[in-house]
This record gives structure tokens, C-alpha cells and sequence, in this order.
């Protein structure tokens, strides 16, 4: 019985983590995404749109690394946890001073088996314990006091092409890790472990071998040991249905010729058991997918206004620039339409789902070189997009770039651990007088903004939260971290990072008072070096927010 | 004023004599070795045929007289990129510099 009490005062519970944006205390930022939801919404409103004016930083500190911030930092009682992948450290709220550092040691040739940036996007927390992937594929229980190795888990071996980018997320108990690798040759899966020890309970993998239904939409081969399908970004969860929903990559290799057929669950969610690894439901966004069209953007849970009636749902922005909202009790899709320019599909047909492919995507398949809008890297990436449940709108940055796309002749060859592709790709030509992309609020029914603001210099690769004070806050590769009107788009208020801002903001109370935190650090993806080279330099720092009194 | 013009042109022309001798030096093989390497490998950052590279090095502009420097960097890294040497042998090192120096039109 003490030591139940003891826990419950010092660590953080699974109500406390099912309460977070949910009614939880406001102190707290517990989850990857603002809550299990990750609507990214805080109902806090000292910091509005008459007092951002007043916004001030607080303090900074360094987070000790170059390649990249992407991370969200969770709070909680007082202690910042923040993570890249070079460390964990935790930090005073109060003061900006460092309390802990934990370094994370990796083999430096692991970054030969990472497509698209050194990551890290986060912790988890729960019951004294900070849990953080490494990017060799491991998962690491620390304390979360003094932030000692508690147990270290291997998920899978690097050689192999196997890395882990994303945040765990802790359900009952059960650790839930994605991985990436889906230009490597990998086969997809999720992982969950033991809160307490780490040891492996179930691995879900993404694509199904032979015994399993969805194998029919597969070569009856080997193939779907290479398809890919991984799971980079962290699924959301509702407490209620008790699903978590995961969106899968690309296939492996990336041209479809090899892989003949849909290939579940490759560019798809999947909606499973935290306590099992079941797949409860399944809805794939690319059928067939070759167009590295990854379905891994985060799945928001809401309720929309669907011919007046609530809907609970999941909604989610595609990299292949479709908006989808499904009904996440049945994976049923109830909308799928473009969102930025997509001359590769239409939409979703809703009365078989399935998305209704174009003359160009015929032509790309039959092996001619074709232009295909969005870009591989998509209308939007992985920058987590904001819901705020009284307007029901959501709000993002949008990216808009042409693909030179080509499937090889010859199909390529599996070596463990090295690229595996068979596309030759390249990226058009940019218009200079068109945007790099938007920042914007889109009606998620539609696929159409209510207002959008073209960047025109530099494209935007940062997460946005929205508040109830009307703001939404976002930033860019030069480093402006920016509070906008949620009614307009009109940028209330910027302060200058040091580096690029593409991460995740966080906002939050502390001794009463409102905080914003934020993280500042040009990386994650070669795009972003080739879009700022010559403007801005990386370098990692935490900033943290508050209005002048 | 007028020998000095002279003097740099002819280091110019001693300069780009001495490249398409480097140039000729690798065997055709070897460059179409290094290319198949450098498309597996090295394409998707530092852009097909080495053009447009995705914010790494612009290796079309890599001084072609620091092959150490060349050699070095792929085997052990240099900034964000990771160590290649427990993947790549020499050889195929070999064939990539081949490849940089002599197998693209700048």
C-alpha cells in the first residue's frame, strides 16, 4: 500500500496519461501529440490574440546535437523531458537548468541504414520511467528522477536496416515502439513491450506471411519479408475502443513491378490492440503503392459535424495529398480528397474506398518517366498537424513540389542492410514564382483550406499546435517560430530561433502561468538542408516561452 | 602586366591538360563500376547523376586533385554522413572516385 502510494505521488499513472488534453491538469504534457488524440490542442488561453504581443522567452538551453530537432518534449511536475537522438535530457521548467543528461550510443555507421535524418521525436512516460527508441533500433527504460538506464531492449538489428526515429507510446502497461527502414528492404511491424522490464510481449508485423487472409494481396512468394510497410511515426489511441492507430510506410523495394499486387497493409492504418497486437481493422490510403507515398502521418482522433450528427473519427493529411476522415470504430472511409495539388489521383471513390488512380499514375506503372504532384515527400510530411474540436478545422504546413518518377527496368537487388528502390527520382525544377508550400487550415471533410498563407522563400517542416486563445502556433526552416490567427492565418507573432524550427510545440502551465516550449534545430530530411543551404546553420536548442508581466 | 595574363593562361591550359590526363587515367570499366555503386548508394543524397544533390555535397564540384581527402571522407564519415568502410571495400572506393572524376559532364 505504500508503495502504491508512493507511486502514485511521484509517478505518472495510466489515468493521468489517458487524461492528458483530456481534461487532465494543464501543468502536464504527457503524450506524444498533446494527448492520446493528438488533436494538439490546449484549452489554455492566457496567451491570445490581444496578449501574444507580450510574448517573451523565458529561458534557453542547448540540447547538444546538430543534426536535427523534431522532438516534442513532455512536462511533467515541474521537469522538462526532451530527447534526440544523441540524448535525453530533463531540464527545471522553473529555471531552464539541466537536471539529468543521458547519452544514446550508437555504431556511427548506423546513419547508412536512415533514408531521411538522424531523428528523434520524442519520450513517453509513465510510472517513474522515461522511455526513449534509439535510432540503432533499441528502446531504453531510464528513471525518470535521475535519468539512470533502467533496461534496454533490442527491437531489431541496424545491420538489417532496421532504425527507430519515432516516440514510444505507454498503454496499459505496454510499451508500443514503431521502426523505420522502408528503403532498406525491412518488413514492418509494432512492437510491445513490458513497462516494467522490457520484455517483448507481441510483434505486430505490417505485412502478413502465408497463413494470414491479407497474404492474397501479395506474390505468393517471399516478398512480403522486404515489403516494407513500417511504422515511423506514433499511433494514437483511444481509451474508449481501446484501438491504437498506426499508419504503415512505403513498400519495399520502392517500385511496384517487384511486388506485384495491393500489398496489405503497405500505405495503410491499422487499427490494433495495445494489450495483443491485433488488427482490429485496417484501411489502406495507396493500394499497390510505388510512389514512396508513405501512409505513416499521424492519425488525429475528433468528432466532426457530419450531416448533423457527431461523428467520432480519425482523421489524417496522406503524404499522397489526399485528406482522409475515417470512422475509427470501423475504418470505414467518409472522406478522401485532395488537399494540395494531385495530378496522380482524383480522390476516394467512398462506395468501394478506394482511391481512383489517374492517366498518369497508369503511365508510371506501365514504365514511362512521369511527372507526379505531390513530390515523393508528399503534400505533407510528417510534421504533426493540429485539431481544434470547436472549429473542427485542422491546421498544417503543406508542402507542393513536382517528382521527376521513373520505375528502373531491372528490378533490384536485396542485400541486407542497402538500399533497395528500383526508382529513379528527381525533383522538378522549382517555379520560383510559386510557394514551396502553405501554411493553412483545411476543412477536414472537404480537403479544402478556410485559409492558407503561401511561403514563398522557405518551405515550412514544423508541427503546429492550436490553442484556445485563437492562435496556432508553427514555425519554419529559418528558424521563425510564429503565433498565426486561427481565424485568418495572420501572423500575430515570430521570434527568431537560432536554427530551423521542424519540430513539435508544446504549451502548458507552470505556477499558474501559461508556458509555450519549442524546439530549434535545422534537420530531419535532406530536403531541408537542400532547401536552406547557404541560409541557415543547425544547432539544437529548447526554447521556452512566456508573457512579460 | 601583359606576361602575367600569359603565365596564368598557360597554368590554365597546363591545368586542364593535367585533369583530362587524370580523367583518361581510369578505364571505362571502373567509372561504370563506380556508377552503379554511386546510384546504390550515394544517389539519394547526393542526387541522381550526381545533380540536384538533396543538400549534401555537390560532388560535381569536388577538387579533383584531393583524392585522399575523397577516399578518406567516404571511409570514415564526414558530417552526416556515416563511415562507409565496413560496407564499401577499397576497390569499390576506387571506383567511385573514378566515378566523381571522370563519369559525369559537369
Amino acid at each position: 500500500m505504500w508503495a502504491m502510494l508512493g507511486v502514485g505521488a511521484h509517478a505518472q499513472t495510466q489515468q493521468e496519461l489517458s487524461r492528458d488534453g483530456n481534461g487532465g491538469s494543464t501543468d502536464n504534457v504527457l503524450t506524444y501529440g498533446m494527448g492520446y488524440h493528438q488533436q494538439r490542442y490546449s484549452k489554455l488561453d492566457q496567451i491570445n490574440k490581444s496578449t501574444v504581443k507580450r510574448l517573451v522567452p523565458v529561458w534557453s538551453a542547448s540540447l547538444g546535437n546538430e543534426y536535427g530537432e523534431q522532438g516534442q518534449p513532455l512536462v511533467y511536475n515541474g521537469v522538462m523531458y526532451a530527447a534526440n537522438v544523441k540524448r535525453v535530457i530533463a531540464i527545471d521548467v522553473g529555471t531552464g537548468r539541466q537536471l539529468w543528461n543521458y547519452d544514446i550510443e550508437w555504431d556511427p555507421a548506423v546513419p547508412r541504414v536512415v533514408c531521411c535524418g538522424l531523428n528523434n521525436r520524442g519520450v513517453a512516460l509513465f510510472d517513474g520511467k522515461v522511455y526513449v527508441a534509439s535510432l540503432d533500433a533499441h528502446v531504453y527504460a531510464l528513471d525518470a528522477k535521475t535519468g539512470k538506464q533502467l533496461w534496454k531492449s533490442k527491437i531489431a538489428e541496424w545491420k538489417e536496416g532496421y532504425s527507430i526515429t519515432s516516440a514510444p507510446s505507454v498503454v496499459n502497461g505496454i510499451v508500443m515502439s514503431g521502426m523505420t527502414g522502408g528503403e532498406f528492404g525491412v518488413r514492418g511491424f509494432v512492437v510491445g513491450l513490458d513497462a516494467q522490464s522490457g520484455k517483448e510481449i507481441w510483434r505486430r508485423h505490417t505485412t502478413p506471411d502465408p497463413t494470414e487472409k491479407a497474404y492474397s494481396t501479395w506474390p505468393q512468394d517471399d516478398s512480403y519479408k522486404r515489403g516494407g510497410a513500417s511504422t515511423w511515426i506514433t499511433g494514437s489511441y483511444d481509451p474508449d475502443l481501446d484501438l491504437s492507430y498506426w499508419g504503415t510506410s512505403n513498400g519495399g523495394p520502392w517500385t511496384w513491378k517487384a511486388r506485384p499486387g495491393d500489398n496489405l497493409w503497405v500505405a495503410s492504418v491499422i487499427a490494433i490492440r495495445p494489450k495483443t497486437g491485433e488488427i482490429v481493422w485496417h484501411y489502406q490510403w495507396t493500394p499497390a503503392e510505388t510512389y514512396d507515398f508513405d501512409g505513416n502521418n499521424e492519425n488525429v482522433l475528433g468528432e466532426l459535424t457530419i450531416n448533423g450528427q457527431k461523428r467520432k473519427v480519425l482523421m489524417h493529411a496522406d503524404r499522397n495529398g489526399l485528406m482522409y476522415v475515417l470512422d475509427r470504430a470501423t475504418g470505414q472511409v467518409l472522406a478522401g480528397n485532395p488537399y494540395v495539388k494531385t495530378n496522380w489521383a482524383t480522390g476516394v471513390d467512398l462506395k468501394t474506398g478506394r482511391v481512383v488512380e489517374t492517366d498518369v499514375a497508369k503511365r508510371l506503372r506501365a514504365g514511362e518517366q512521369v511527372e507526379i504532384e505531390p513530390r515523393w515527400t508528399g503534400g505533407k510530411n510528417w510534421m504533426p498537424m493540429a485539431f481544434n474540436p470547436t472549429t473542427e478545422r485542422l491546421y498544417f504546413s503543406m508542402l507542393e513540389e513536382t517528382a521527376i518518377y521513373q520505375l528502373n527496368k531491372d528490378l533490384p537487388e536485396y542485400k541486407p542492410g542497402e538500399r533497395y528502390m528500383g526508382v529513379t527520382n528527381t525533383t522538378k525544377d522549382r517555379d520560383t514564382t510559386k510557394p514551396w508550400g502553405y501554411w493553412g487550415a483545411v476543412l477536414p471533410m472537404t480537403g479544402k483550406p478556410a485559409w492558407r498563407t503561401p511561403l514563398m522563400d522557405l518551405p515550412s517542416w514544423s508541427g503546429a499546435m492550436v490553442t484556445a486563445g485563437g492562435l496556432v502556433f508553427t514555425g519554419n526552416t529559418a528558424g521563425d517560430f510564429a503565433a498565426l490567427d486561427e481565424a485568418t492565418g495572420k501572423v500575430l507573432w515570430q521570434f527568431k530561433t537560432p536554427s530551423g524550427v521542424n519540430s513539435q510545440p508544446i504549451t502548458y502551465t507552470y505556477k499558474g502561468k501559461q508556458y509555450v516550449s519549442v524546439f530549434s534545430g535545422l534537420g530531419g530530411g535532406t530536403s531541408a538542408r537542400r532547401e536552406t543551404a547557404g541560409k541557415v546553420l543547425p544547432a539544437g536548442t529548447v526554447w521556452t516561452f512566456a508573457l512579460m508581466d | 602586366m601583359k606576361k602575367i595574363e600569359l603565365q596564368i593562361s598557360v597554368a590554365e591550359i597546363l591545368l586542364a591538360l593535367a585533369l583530362s590526363a587524370h580523367a583518361q587515367d581510369f578505364p571505362a570499366e571502373q567509372i561504370k563500376q563506380g556508377a552503379d555503386t554511386y546510384a546504390r548508394h550515394c544517389a539519394p543524397c547526393h542526387g541522381v547523376r550526381m545533380k540536384n544533390p538533396e543538400g549534401a555535397f555537390d560532388l560535381l564540384t569536388f577538387p579533383k586533385d584531393q583524392d585522399g581527402r575523397f577516399r578518406n571522407s567516404v571511409a570514415k564519415g564526414k558530417n552526416s554522413m556515416p563511415p562507409w568502410e565496413s560496407l564499401l571495400k577499397p576497390e569499390e572506393i576506387d571506383a567511385l572516385w573514378a566515378y566523381v572524376v571522370a563519369g559525369e559532364k559537369k
